[in-house]
């Protein structure tokens, strides 16, 4: 062991902990670029940095969304759908009905917030694993986005919304990506300077530990699948902005990169807990490797591939780090509590421990 | 061995067999701690043997071992005459005729009486041969006809009652052994179940109902051995009984003719006298920080009492006696079936933790790792949960302030490490105790709710939490704590309540409150 354990007088204090696996996967997706730069020309350019930058972005605002049950330690698998039916109710509503689109964006992010209030209340209702819940909700509403389109793809969606997602550009990058930073730092100040956040962060960890702290458990949980509802539809918004239209097939393949990102997220950062520069850095990890691998010529099942390897490997990731860093955490605080009790109560020495 | 045995083979045997299962000598440590001394035991053919002692007198450790939980350290272990070899194994020492039951009885809720028995015959055969069902039902059918329990094979766990519950559980696991017999082609093996404390949670009613069940097994030749803190239940139901005592034997005796005072006296190993009466000087200050009327859960049963401005009150019991619920009804974890609490006066209308919490009630619940705290969170986070409203200034919470304020908890409590970004889970169970009591006192409580408080500590950090709940109290708070720690009532408790059967059974104050006379009192609460 070559960590320091400082014990300066008055008490006893451990030294700030570097945990650089931290930073490990940032490491790795650098590694990738750079491969990837070396292996095609194609794939240091302007063009593919801002598209891959770009077409991340609907996923990105999903998977964001996602964290917020996930960070409560509940499963919301509807939130694809949900994306799913906001893109074709704008296009619906738009297109056919001659709704304002804004005013259809509105409504579209309005569903959503209902679909997680009904997802909510039946979890918590009924005492229910929100995972079956999800998973029905899930394909019921894969059923109205059938219905509703009548399986058609419905195009022409007023190009205004393109134009706010897509055309515009800053520093040459598509404006939804620079919307799914603003969502990441939204829930990044939810998550770290907010009651709401920490109550989230507790009621993850045990649903009976918050609730004998005082914590309204099943608000709280309602409230992020409701939460995790509104983002999928806003995200659906987007894709419906940056496509012009919306394919009743489209969603489905949404949901595995966005839980890949999330639990990939959670050995980024911080370890072990669901975090959204995690998530982006995790997201933006994978789409990097899928397509380099694509521009090396590689086919689309090999997106799959790396989805599904992904999700896979970072759950076990996250658990072998986690338990790794809290034994280490342990050792060093055995350690520290050994020097204090040597040093009778840490009040007068300043010995260095260099175990 | 301390005390000599007074083993009278056959006075219930019909007959001098060799006795079922006999112990000598057994020793076992933890950590070179002995838990069982050197204990001796013998149970004979066809009787019921009961096996007593007070909390932490080795009974538990003792089955544990004969289970295979643990391994002896020393001592001989002999079944039918024949010495078995030790270690046992992780099956103990079932493949010589031993059964078991525990108190938690081992049975699935979700599944059926059936489906219980078929379990044992599967397990044995192959993974996809066909199970027999109807074969299986008629099988459980006559098993249950033969031990003369009323219950449908097809009835599912949940549906039957606490006892019809704890009789499966004994008929599975005696007929798993006449099954085990069967198939090993007639050798001779022990026919001993052991009841390892089956009737803490029964009412009296039931309890005749699942000895009648015992006495058709002692009438075909099976021992039990009934592991049990009730004297009553062992003087009622036993041919003879072992105490211990330290984890060391303190005697064996004949049940019949035996005096209570001479097996309370076995327990105690001390003589006893009578419970003496309580005095009333701390009940007659006016003022009541917290009171309940009437409260009643699934084991505390219409329970009033008074709790007054910088009053301990002590509560203590057999596991089983409600000492374990009590604190979680008044906390309102779950809602209570009947009764109410009221804080300072007033009746709290739906007692629920935030409800409670809210007017300064505090709960350090019993289960520290999953109730208490969030062990894979910082000591920091755990810390500033209850402060998260009163800390969110200006749109962020004052991480700065949480932290300071932390910090001067830690340091005043001297939780070691000091450092609150540690992970809850890295600090030794005396420091997490203390952080979480330190947590509590910083929201200035009125009442403090203790389940078990000083349960998996160690002793240093014992004496700091009771100086810390003392000057708390010293401050005007007040405090309930439930525990079966009785050295810890003696210095902490002003008063403490006697609970037996889920009722106030007894009440000592001040300096009545001895180790002995706790005992003592409880033993007698049990015979009330």
């Amino acid at each position: 062991m070559s960590k320091t354990t400082t014990v300066p007088a008055g008490g006893v204090r451990l030294k700030k902990q570097r945990e650089p696996e931290r930073f490990a996967l940032i490491g790795v997706w650098i590694a990738v670029i750079i491969f990837f730069s070396f292996a095609t020309d194609r794939f240091m350019t302007e063009g593919n940095i801002s598209s891959l930058l770009g077409s991340q972005a609907v996923l990105l605002i999903l998977a964001l969304g996602l964290l917020l049950p996930l960070r409560v330690g509940d499963f919301d698998l509807s939130v694809a759908s949900t994306l799913g039916l906001s893109a074709m109710l704008v296009a619906i509503l738009n297109v056919e009905h001659g709704w304002n689109v804004w005013l259809a964006a509105l409504f579209a992010i309005l569903v959503g917030c209902v679909i997680g209030l009904v997802n909510g209340v039946v979890v918590v209702r009924w005492n229910i694993n929100p995972f079956i819940v999800t998973l029905g909700m899930s394909t019921f509403i894969q059923g109205v986005i059938f219905w509703v389109s009548k399986s058609n793809t419905i195009s022409g969606i007023d190009p205004v919304l393109s134009d706010f997602v897509l055309q515009e550009t800053i520093f040459g990058v598509p404006a939804d990506f620079w919307y799914a930073l603003i969502v990441a730092a939204v829930i990044w100040y939810v998550f770290e300077f907010t009651p709401l956040g920490q109550r989230f962060l507790f009621v993850g960890q045990s649903q009976d530990m918050a609730r004998l702290n005082g914590i309204a458990v099943s608000r709280t949980r309602v409230l992020a699948l409701v939460a995790s509802g509104g983002i999928a539809a806003l995200a659906g918004v987007v894709l419906a902005g940056s496509t012009g239209s919306a394919d009743p097939n489209s969603a489905a393949s949404f949901l595995m990169p966005a839980f890949a990102a999330c639990f990939l997220g959670t050995t980024v950062l911080k370890i072990g807990r669901f975090n959204p520069w995690g998530t982006v850095i995790a997201l933006y990890f994978i789409g990097t490797g899928t397509t380099g691998l694509q521009l090396l010529g590689a086919q689309n099942y090999v997106q799959q591939l790396f989805y599904g390897a992904a999700l896979i490997i970072a759950v076990i990731l996250a658990e072998v780090l986690r338990k790794r860093n809290a034994r280490r955490l342990q050792n060093v605080a055995r350690q520290a509590a050994l020097a204090a009790a040597k040093s009778g109560d840490g009040s007068t020495s300043n010995t260095k421990d260099n175990a | 061995m301390s005390t000599p045995s007074h083993v009278t083979t056959g006075a219930a045997s019909g007959g001098p067999g060799t006795d079922v299962l006999r112990i000598a000598g057994l020793v076992k440590r933890f950590n070179g701690v002995p838990a069982l001394g050197g204990v001796d035991l013998a149970v004979a053919p066809g009787e019921v043997h009961g096996l007593l002692g007070a909390n932490g007198c080795g009974k538990s450790t003792l089955i544990k071992t004969l289970a295979g939980v643990h391994d002896a350290d020393e001592g001989q272990v002999s079944v039918l005459g024949k010495e078995v070899a030790m270690p046992f194994g992780a099956d103990g020492l079932r493949a010589h005729g031993l059964s078991f039951v525990h108190q938690d009885l081992g049975l699935a809720d979700a599944a059926t009486v059936v489906e219980h028995f078929a379990l044992d015959g599967i397990s044995s055969k192959g993974a996809v041969a066909r199970i027999p069902w109807a074969q299986q039902r008629r099988r459980v059918a006559d098993l249950l006809e033969r031990f003369e329990v009323a219950i449908d094979p097809d009835a599912r766990i949940d549906q039957l009652t606490p006892v019809n519950r704890a009789m499966v559980a004994i008929v599975r696991a005696v007929a798993s052994q006449e099954q085990l017999r069967e198939e090993s082609g007639g050798e001779r093996t022990a026919q001993l179940l052991i009841l390892d404390e089956p009737t803490v949670f029964l009412p009296k009613a039931d309890v005749d109902i699942l000895f009648g069940l015992v006495d058709r097994l002692r009438q075909q030749g099976d021992s039990v051995l009934f592991v049990s803190h009730d004297l009553d239940e062992v003087l009622e139901f036993c041919d003879r009984v072992t105490v211990l005592r330290d984890g060391k034997l303190a005697g064996t005796r004949d049940v019949a003719g035996l005096q209570r005072s001479e097996l309370v006296e076995l327990i105690l190993g001390v003589q006893i006298g009578d419970v003496q009466r309580p005095t009333d000087d701390h009940r007659a200050r006016p003022e009541v920080a917290l009171a309940t009327s009437g409260l009643t859960g699934d084991m505390v049963k219409g329970v009033d009492l008074t709790i007054h401005p910088g009053e301990v009150v002590g509560v203590t019991g057999l596991a089983g006696s409600g000492i374990e619920e009590i604190t979680d009804l008044i906390y309102g974890v779950r809602p209570a079936k009947h009764g109410t609490v009221s804080v300072a006066g007033e009746v709290v209308k739906h007692p629920t933790p935030s409800a409670m919490m809210s007017r300064h009630v505090v709960l350090l619940p019993a289960d520290r790792k999953t109730l208490g705290s969030a062990p894979r969170l910082t000591v920091l986070e755990n810390m500033s949960l209850p402060f998260l409203s009163q800390d969110f200034k200006g749109g962020r919470l004052n991480w700065k302030r949480m932290k300071s304020r932390a910090e001067e908890a830690t340091k005043r409590l001297r939780v070691k490490p000091q450092d609150t970004s540690a992970l809850f889970s890295s600090l030794s169970g005396g420091n997490q105790q203390k952080a979480l009591l330190g947590k509590w006192l910083d929201t200035k409580p009125a009442v403090m709710l203790l389940a078990e408080p000083s349960q998996g500590v160690d002793v240093g950090a014992r004496q700091e939490i009771f100086r810390l709940v003392r000057e708390a109290v010293g401050e005007g708070a007040s405090v309930l704590c439930a525990t079966s720690d009785y050295e810890q009532l003696v210095q902490l408790a002003d008063r403490v309540l006697i609970f037996a059967d889920g009722r106030i059974r007894g009440e000592l104050v001040g300096d009545q409150i001895t180790k002995d006379a706790l005992t003592t009192a409880i033993y007698a609460g049990v015979a009330a």
